[in-house]
């Protein structure tokens, strides 16, 4: 067998709200367009397409939102190539040569020759591990919202038992809203930060437009019946085999969980928790992009030109989350912006920019962008550990790496993210690193290394697992020339 | 880095498994030895590397001083309760065609003249060790006493019995120069401009190791070359047994390699490369990416081999920097700026000679007389940092 070969101006990577509004924007000023997803639908998670008919899923706004972005992509011509997973992508070789995107996707191998890409690979949830983070049935409080919508007619998540709900931010909301529009209950709702009632409705009052939606989902909280738990975090879930108790504490003042105060919910079947995302810089860093550090964007991110959203690689623009964390409005406008900016690098016969246009694009992106900042300032995600954990807890779960083995190897000199990898191997494993590196970070943190200081594990050859079959066929594709 | 002395009995430039051996048998020694590495300990050359150890197709020459370096491992992993995963594999070398059959025939006869266990193998028995391996191989050289180590924990282990020794160690310092006074060597200063004063300092600073010599007019004959790694999801441990290797008939690495073993973890590491890749400009700042030929080269020859492994998934790649010399041997002893000590040019096997190499390193400082005579002045012999003309413009 040999590598499928296909040729564009505009490769997106990524099928969410920026990818999808990147597609079309490409495409609307007639770049040939291909845009990839790893899920077998586009959407992304915000837009997520139910996978089977008449679910309450099937008319909420996202829903619907997502379908018209998916259905204007098609009518102009974009390309959706869904179930692919992006193993691996090649920087252009000279000025004028393409990027290369190897693919993997229903067990064939697939190279995209394309002019620009745009990275909109979105963001993962950053878990943090507590005592009992690994027991079956605690999930991410993503995949939890993820588990629900894709679980077909049943609509309901596959564990029996009261469901709690914790971390902390206002994607928790989004959670529990998801629960409410399928019908389903949750017990116990753990926000880590404090009712705040004034501070919060002060930072709203500056971003009038979004009071609706705030109301909206704070009455879909309701619906779901969830008994509320403000400043008080999860410290421990507890069971046999499974999670079966959930012990909950409260918050003093000095940030840190009161145990003395603790109480425990039994018959627990699901604990969906999270403490906030982090941007997806696989591809981006492994493309050479210039990526920085700021906690209330996620930690480490792409950097972009506001103007653009080209990347420090030429050719390469990045769009939404990756770029920083600001949800699905920022996401859907830098994609604009990003897609325009890729096609007109490439398309000879667009009439080019208009400044005007842009300028008009970008103002609005730093209006979301500014509301977004304003959640992460209600909202800060934990640089350490938001439970003290015990040194036989497992921080790298991949490699069953433990607290005490990181706290062993940084004792012994390691001082960045690769000498804690490289002698506990906590992020050699499936995920390369992806969901322990914040924890690491988080424990090199206690050591007195900032996290700006600690590094991360840049992607490299492959992005993600391939066969040693589909891996040579891709790489030994031949190219005819056009 | 406010916590640097101003002074130390001797200067180790460089943290791979190189330096730290050396400021481990410094230590060891009495010295109190200052080791400044510029980034993260065993991080480049050392991590990447797949830490054979034996004397298994390196030649008639260090046939000897291989064999000492292998006893000196296995001590140091039973001193260190093997906690750097020793392990006495064997080493197999895989024969595809007439030419290496004959290469193979004289190695082994070599070898066993010398006192080795090797053997010649026919596809048979070479199935006998390594069931997977169905490959259209005519024979196999075999060597039961090659080992691995894990190459972490390895510097991790010496770092340990380094300090507990009395040396310092230290990360993330770059040395910029080694400063001298009327041909004498006097210390060094860090990139941050601290000055250590010192009256030896060693260069084991791996392929980048010629840029400090060069401020001496001292042209050491080693280049960066860059070499690379793929690695596997783990696999059920006795997927394989041996480190698998070409059985190289003329030109040793230049002309192409292939590596491919199986780690106590489960995972398998493989490579093949066929030809040298030249070093990018600034790979000493950023490592680059394997080349897509590289990827197809090592699969091809893995799934020749063993062609059960098709579906292998790949996790992982690594790109490192090897120390190259224009004969495939380190440069170690001392130069002519007195005081000055160079160790470096791994040529990619750098873990099979670390412990000879610290050993006379240390000999050479301290004036002691460790090894035994005749080892030492092959060592003098066969790594001398100027055996090639050109090598002191001084």
């Amino acid at each position: 067998m040999t590598a499928e070969h296909l040729c564009c101006d505009v490769a997106v990577v990524g099928a969410g709200p920026a990818g999808l509004a990147a597609s079309l924007a490409a495409a609307e000023a007639n770049a040939v367009v291909i845009c990839i997803d790893q899920f077998p639908r586009a959407g992304g998670q915000y837009h997520m397409q139910p996978n089977a008919s008449g679910t309450p899923f099937a008319n909420t706004p996202q829903v619907q939102q997502g379908q018209q972005a998916i259905q204007a992509c098609e009518a102009a011509n974009v390309r959706f190539l869904t179930g692919a997973e992006l193993f691996w992508a090649e920087p252009p070789k000279t000025p004028d040569a393409p990027f290369r995107l190897h693919l993997a996707r229903d067990d064939q191998a697939i190279v995209i020759e394309a002019k620009t890409v745009v990275a909109a690979t979105g963001a993962m949830e950053r878990p943090m591990p507590f005592p009992g983070w690994t027991l079956p049935g605690v999930i991410g409080a993503g995949a939890g919202q993820r588990l629900l919508k894709t679980s077909g007619a049943t609509c309901a998540l596959p564990f029996e038992g009261k469901t709690v709900l914790a971390g902390s931010g206002p994607f928790l909301l989004a959670v529990a809203s998801t629960f409410a529009k399928a019908g389903q209950g949750i017990d116990h709702f753990v926000e880590r930060q404090p009712a705040a009632l004034w501070t919060k409705a002060k930072a709203m009052l500056r971003h009038p437009s979004r009071l609706p939606d705030a109301i909206a989902l704070l009455r879909d909280l309701s619906r779901t019946g969830a008994r509320r738990h403000m400043g008080a975090i999860v410290t421990r879930a507890m069971g046999n085999g499974k999670v079966e108790a959930v012990e909950i504490s409260p918050v003093g003042a000095n940030g840190q969980p009161d145990l003395q105060q603790s109480f425990v919910v039994d018959g627990v079947g699901a604990l969906c928790i999270g403490y906030g995302f982090q941007p997806v810089i696989d591809l981006t860093t492994a493309l050479g992009a210039a990526h920085s550090y700021d906690l209330s964007l996620g930690g480490w991110y792409c950097g972009v030109d506001a103007m653009s959203g080209a990347t420090s690689v030429s050719g390469l623009y990045a769009a939404g989350e990756v770029t920083g964390l600001g949800g699905a409005n920022p996401a859907r406008i830098s994609g604009q912006l990003a897609g325009l900016h890729a096609a007109a690098t490439c398309v000879k016969e667009t009439s080019g920019l208009n400044d005007t246009a842009i300028q008009a694009i970008v103002t609005q992106l730093n209006k979301h962008r500014a509301f977004a900042a304003t959640l992460a300032q209600l909202y800060p995600m934990p640089e350490s550990f938001p439970v003290p954990l015990a040194e036989d807890d497992v921080v790298c779960r991949c490699e069953d790496v433990t607290l005490a083995d990181i706290n062993a190897a940084i004792a012994e000199g390691a001082r960045e993210n690769l000498a804690v990898k490289m002698w506990t191997r906590a992020g050699m494993g499936l995920c390369q690193g992806r969901n322990c590196g914040a924890s690491i970070a988080a424990t090199l943190r206690e050591a007195g290394v900032e996290p700006e200081h600690t590094g991360y594990n840049r992607s490299h050859f492959p992005l993600r697992p391939v066969s040693a079959r589909i891996a040579k066929e891709a790489l030994t594709c031949e190219f005819s020339p056009d | 880095m406010t916590d640097l002395p101003t002074s130390s009995d001797v200067v180790v430039v460089g943290g791979g498994v190189i330096g730290m051996f050396i400021a481990f048998s410094l230590a060891e020694a009495g010295m109190k030895p200052l080791l400044l590495e510029a980034r993260a300990f065993g991080g480049a050359v050392t991590g990447g590397s797949l830490a054979a150890i034996g004397t298994h197709m390196h030649g008639r020459e260090e046939f000897d001083i291989l064999a000492y370096a292998r006893g000196r491992w296995r001590a140091f992993s039973d001193a260190s309760q093997d906690r750097i995963e020793y392990n006495a594999c064997g080493k197999m070398g895989f024969i595809l065609n007439d030419a290496e059959l004959a290469a193979g025939k004289s190695l082994v006869a070599q070898e066993k003249s010398q006192g080795a266990r090797s053997e010649l193998l026919t596809p048979e028995q070479a199935r006998l060790h390594e069931p997977l391996l169905k490959g259209p191989i005519l024979a196999a050289t075999f060597d039961p006493d090659t080992a691995t180590v894990n190459p972490f924990l390895a510097v991790r282990a010496l770092m340990k019995a380094a300090r507990k020794a009395g040396a310092q160690l230290r990360e993330n310092t770059p040395v910029a120069r080694v400063l001298s006074d009327a041909g004498l060597v006097t210390g060094v200063q860090t990139a941050s401009g601290h000055c250590i004063s010192a009256p030896h300092v060693v260069l084991a600073c791996g392929p980048w190791t010629a840029k400090l010599a060069a401020n001496f007019d001292i042209n050491l004959s080693i280049v960066p070359r860059q070499a690379q790694c793929l690695a596997s999801i783990r696999q059920p441990l006795g997927t394989l047994h041996k480190v698998i290797s070409s059985c190289e008939a003329e030109g040793g690495v230049d002309s192409g390699y292939t590596q491919i073993q199986q780690c106590p973890s489960g995972q398998i590491l493989f490579n093949t490369v066929t030809a040298p890749i030249p070093t990018p400009e600034g790979a000493e700042d950023r490592v680059g990416e394997v080349p897509p030929g590289f990827v197809a080269d090592s699969v091809e020859t893995l799934l020749k081999l063993f062609p059960a492994l098709k579906s292998l998934p790949i996790l992982r790649s690594w790109v490192r920097f090897e120390g190259v010399t224009p004969d495939a041997r380190f440069l170690a002893g001392p130069l002519p700026t007195a005081g000055l000590f160079v160790c470096a040019g791994d040529n990619g096997s750098g873990f099979c000679r670390a412990p000879l190499l610290a050993q006379f390193i240390a000999d050479g400082i301290t004036g002691a007389g460790t090894l035994p005579d005749a080892m030492r002045r092959d060592t003098e012999r066969l790594y001398n940092p100027f055996r090639f003309s050109e090598g002191h413009t001084a």
